[in-house]
């Protein structure tokens, strides 16, 4: 058989029957046995390093903080912190609120933030940082990509440009606007202070720095959504401008009637990588300005564990990954609406 | 193009002129928007590491009130004693940077290695085989990406510290090594990589798959000597993506090391390691150095450079990477 005379040429030198017998053994496995064979490394990996800690992430925040005593963590109280964190009763305990003060009345929008907690507290950081970072990135990753979809001599370069701020590591990316906006030693600051927008310490005011982080999120991750986009442009069939031109179609009525509804579902696929990026935001926090001026979530369960409040920390993770669970649901809701593949 | 640009060198009569014929001729108009367009991406995105280079090279003492050209450029001339290039050795000197950034290119090549093999093995199997629970494995492994890396970090920092008991016997202490920084980077790109190879795997016809078997192959002969090399495009993909995000993370870098590297370069692979990579480098020099803006300039030059010379080499796998992974999710 054929099958004989190749197993002896993968073990050449007559290497030891234990290969051989492995590969018959591989050889004999039906089609499903063989697949799970070959995720076993990934099934591992995965196990001990993204599952089990979220299981045992989620088992300590049904457990109470210590903060005295030689246990690290508490007994075992439900869903308390969850309440806990949700109601804001817990807002003291941490270094910055998680709930905003809200308060409901029947004046118009209804719900009310308190005035000063907009910017101090985690859920409203996170959710304006989204919102705002992900639509500029959007219109100004699209733009990107329409200029990089045309054919023209040093294109390869421009790619390169407008590639090189997604390949910069976070902590330069920090860097960078730290030395851009340190009162002091730029031109930025003096003048957009003189127009009254910033503050003399724009980067302890919490506005000001949110401004300024979302501007560097905006310079970083713009390529990425460009880089997704220009993959839907070039997707579309070219033959269709040319039944267009023919038909006497403007270049704005080409887009509108034939680029935007083909690219649209690749759109919302790139906003929906970037929103689950956005929401998880830390780094470039933690390196231009502080955790405690700009509370995002990822920032909340980093402070919140330093000061040993494991349980509650672990609940406000759980807590972030449900808000970006919830805000995913709403993608993909929409994306079957449009029609989307 | 067939039409040509307004030519900006000519006189005012002939700007008068392509004005005109721009009005009557759309697509004069649209190519000037283009490269006025053009050009402001280009600013937008240059222009931060231009000022890096500004600050470097400008004497620390002399940091104050930068205009936009460098302060060694005077109304009478170059002013040498405002220009100090020697910062890019400086740099070297206060904070052992080189050590800090050998360890964060030696941990993402470690990460790229174990990804690309794991990842190869499962997008296998996701591509060109059916078996049940293909779908729910798949759809389980995205989810990963739903968690804030906050969310892994308490039982791995105490899994890597030795205070969980597997089976009676504590976890080895693996903190202040590689692998407490390689394990959850690989953890953390995986996903992206088998969903990569899984588009490019499932693209392979399968009768090149069926030829080799019924030449004689093994099962895992035609995976590593037929698949593998003809899906060789999309491995170099997702080994770039991964280097260049493992390159880029904070989160982990930031958390699992304990920020020491040895003095001298000699003691790169002994105890005295203690793998911290780039993050712990540039924050090295928030800590001591603050004042020192030069040098924050000039380390974060440097420490770009290696991604930079990646994405002009690799850039058009960077391209074909993300449209694969993203689009046949």
């Amino acid at each position: 058989m054929a099958t004989d005379t190749q197993l002896r040429d993968d073990a050449p030198g007559g290497k030891s029957g234990i290969t051989v017998h492995a590969v018959r053994w591989v050889e004999n496995l039906s089609e499903t046995q063989f697949a799970y064979l070959l995720l076993v490394p990934t099934v591992l990996i995965l196990g001990v390093i993204a599952f089990w800690p979220l299981l045992s992430t989620f088992e300590m925040s049904l457990r109470a903080d210590a903060l005295i005593g030689a246990k690290p963590i508490g007994e075992y109280v439900g869903i308390k912190n969850y309440v806990d964190l949700l109601t804001g009763k817990r807002n003291a305990a941490l270094t910055r609120p998680f709930m905003p003060g809200l308060s409901v009345d029947g004046q118009f929008p209804f719900l009310h933030v308190a005035g000063g907690t907009l910017f101090k507290s985690a859920i409203t950081v996170t959710l304006i940082f989204t919102i705002v970072s992900v639509f500029f990135e959007t219109i100004i990753g699209f733009g990107q990509a329409l200029v990089l979809d045309q054919d023209f001599r040093g294109r390869r370069w421009v790619r390169v440009a407008i590639i090189i701020p997604w390949a910069v590591p976070v902590v330069i990316q920090g860097m960078i606007f730290f030395l851009l906006f340190q009162p002091g030693i730029g031109f930025l600051v003096e003048p957009l202070q003189q127009i009254g927008l910033f503050s003399s310490t724009p980067l302890i005011n919490s506005v000001d720095s949110m401004i300024i982080v979302i501007v560097a999120d905006i310079w970083k991750t713009s390529a990425f959504m460009a880089l997704i986009i220009l993959a839907g442009l070039q997707s579309v069939d070219r033959s269709l401008y040319d039944v267009a031109k023919v038909a006497g179609a403007s270049k704005w009525q080409q887009f509108k009637l034939i680029t935007f509804p083909i690219i649209l579902p690749t759109i919302l696929v790139a906003m929906l990588f970037r929103t689950i990026g956005a929401m998880r935001v830390f780094g470039i926090i933690e390196t231009v300005s502080s955790c405690s001026t700009v509370p995002s979530l990822s920032c909340l369960v980093v402070t919140t564990f330093s000061q040993r409040r494991y349980g509650t920390a672990a609940a406000i993770a759980f807590l972030t990954a449900l808000l970006i669970a919830i805000v995913v649901s709403v993608y993909i809701w929409k994306f079957n609406d449009e029609g989307g593949v | 193009m067939g039409t040509a640009t307004p030519d900006e060198s000519e006189r005012e009569p002939a700007y008068e002129r392509a004005a005109q014929k721009a009005i009557r001729d759309p697509e004069i108009a649209y190519r000037f928007a283009f490269y006025m367009v053009t050009a402001f991406f280009l600013v937008t995105t240059l222009f931060p590491f231009y000022w890096l280079l500004v600050l470097a090279v400008t004497p620390n003492d002399a940091i104050a009130n930068m205009g936009i050209l460098p302060k060694f450029i005077t109304a009478n001339g170059i002013d040498p004693s405002l220009f100090n290039p020697e910062v890019f050795l400086t740099v070297f000197e206060v904070v052992p940077f080189h050590t800090y950034v050998l360890n964060s290119l030696v941990l993402a090549l470690m990460t790229t290695v174990i990804v690309l093999v794991i990842a190869s093995l499962a997008g296998y199997v996701f591509g060109r085989l059916t078996f049940p629970g293909r779908g729910p494995l798949m759809l389980l492994i995205l989810a990963i990406s739903y968690f804030p890396p906050a969310a892994f970090l308490l039982p791995l920092f105490r899994l890597f510290t030795g205070n969980v008991d597997i089976f009676g016997l504590s976890s080895p202490t693996i903190f202040n090594t590689p692998w407490s920084m390689v394990l959850p980077f690989s953890a953390l790109f995986l996903p992206l990589s088998i969903f990569i190879l899984t588009t490019f795997y499932g693209q392979i016809p399968d009768g090149l798959e069926d030829a080799a078997r019924i030449e004689g192959t093994t099962r895992l002969g035609a995976l590593f000597r037929v698949i593998i090399p003809l899906s060789a495009p999309g491995v170099a993909t997702a080994g770039v993506l991964t280097f260049i995000s493992v390159y880029n993370e904070f989160f982990f870098s930031f958390l699992m090391s304990d920020g020491q590297v040895p003095r001298l370069l000699t003691n790169f692979f002994a105890n005295q390691n203690h793998w911290s990579p780039i993050v712990k480098g540039i924050l090295g020099y928030q800590g001591q150095y603050a004042q020192f803006y030069n040098l924050m300039a000039a380390a974060s030059i440097v420490g770009v450079l290696p991604v930079v010379i990646l994405v002009v080499i690799a850039q058009e796998k960077i391209v074909s990477g993300l449209t694969a992974g993203a689009l046949k999710e």
